[in-house]
């Protein structure tokens, strides 16, 4: 049974409605998200309430219903440059 | 308190003594290392300076330039091609002379020893977050980690045996981490030119630095739990609480 959600985007406010299963993982809903608003690559994280939602958590897991609002959140890399080794 | 205004005015810290929490003595003897001199990693050690911390090691690999000019106090345009690390070490050293501001030039990966109480995350890249996570996590050092782009900006504060960096992480910051490796590079991470400004830089540093006075004088209940957000445009913040991650690699064994 399909369950409806609305995913806010709290970079400008732009809300859609998403239909998500049980078994979705919380990245499941993320990508789906920024595939819609055709975001660039980048991180983002999910919220709910208070609470940041844990990507490999399903649905059921985070007991999501019906009408309940998640917030889509970018996370900001920045700071200075940096280089690093590769690891492949 | 009990101090005449000649004693008030001599003492450097007095105004910061009279805030409830502040632990003056702890604060000057704890041991501070900001990964990153950078943007974050200027008005850190600036803050961290005038805030009284007087041990602060400052660790980069990289030279100035002049797009780093317009968020950097302690850069000027004759210094494009120095260590920043050294710069930063040097000029910041010069704020409060009982601080010792040591710089370390090279890469984070590098570092030898970990034997610090607070570490200040400066960073721009989800690898070397996690190369800094990790090590916090392993030595139980508590980690600030702050994070800007254009005009948002975040705070997380990790403390030993709590969430950590990677608690909070999901696909899309490992995406993201792989699309910035380039392995015909140089074997260094292709970083894109971000926007970045001084203001929204100043805020996110203000509050790491903040949060390691909390560390510092004794007070991590006072710290961020877990994570706390900022939109400038909108000089908005909220935070949120995250969980450990029963398959973080950080919190096993």
């Amino acid at each position: 049974m399909p369950i409806k959600i609305t995913v806010r985007n709290v970079s400008n406010g732009a809300t859609i409605r998403m239909e998500v299963e049980p078994t979705d993982k919380v990245c499941d809903i993320i990508d789906s998200a920024a595939d819609f608003w055709s975001k660039d690559a980048g991180a983002y994280v999910l919220k709910k309430g208070k609470k940041l939602l844990r990507g490999s958590d399903t649905v059921a897991e985070i007991n999501l219903v019906t009408d309940d609002v998640l917030e889509m959140i970018p996370d900001p890399e920045g700071g200075c440059r940096w280089d690093f080794p590769a690891l492949c | 308190m009990d101090r005449s205004i000649g004693q008030a005015d001599g003492d450097r810290h007095d105004r910061q003594k009279r805030i409830e929490w502040v632990d003056m003595d702890r604060i000057r003897s704890v041991r501070v290392l900001v990964v990153g001199a950078g943007a974050l990693g200027n008005e850190a050690v600036k803050n961290l300076v005038l805030s009284g911390f007087r041990r602060i090691d400052v660790i980069d690999m990289d030279t100035v330039d002049m797009s780093n000019l317009s968020r950097c106090l302690f850069f000027s345009a004759d210094d494009r091609g120095l260590s920043k690390s050294v710069l930063v070490a040097e000029r910041a050293g010069t704020l409060d002379p009982k601080a010792d501001v040591r710089a370390i030039e090279g890469g984070v990966q590098e570092l030898d020893s970990w034997d610090y109480d607070i570490v200040l995350g400066c960073l721009d890249n989800i690898a070397a977050r996690l190369h800094v996570n990790s090590h916090c996590c392993f030595y139980r050092i508590p980690y600030v980690d702050g994070g800007t782009d254009g005009m948002r900006g975040k705070v997380q504060t990790v403390l030993p045996g709590g969430p950590c960096l990677q608690c909070a992480m999901n696909r899309s910051h490992v995406r993201e981490a792989e699309r910035r490796f380039s392995c015909t590079g140089g074997g260094t991470v292709y970083v894109p030119r971000m926007a970045s400004d001084i203001t929204t830089t100043a805020v996110i540093a203000a509050m790491q630095v903040r949060e390691a006075m909390k560390i510092a004088s004794g007070h991590p209940e006072l710290c961020i739990s877990n994570i706390s957000y900022y939109d400038g445009t909108l000089c908005d913040s909220f935070t949120v609480a995250a969980d450990i991650d029963p398959g973080c690699p950080n919190h096993t064994g």
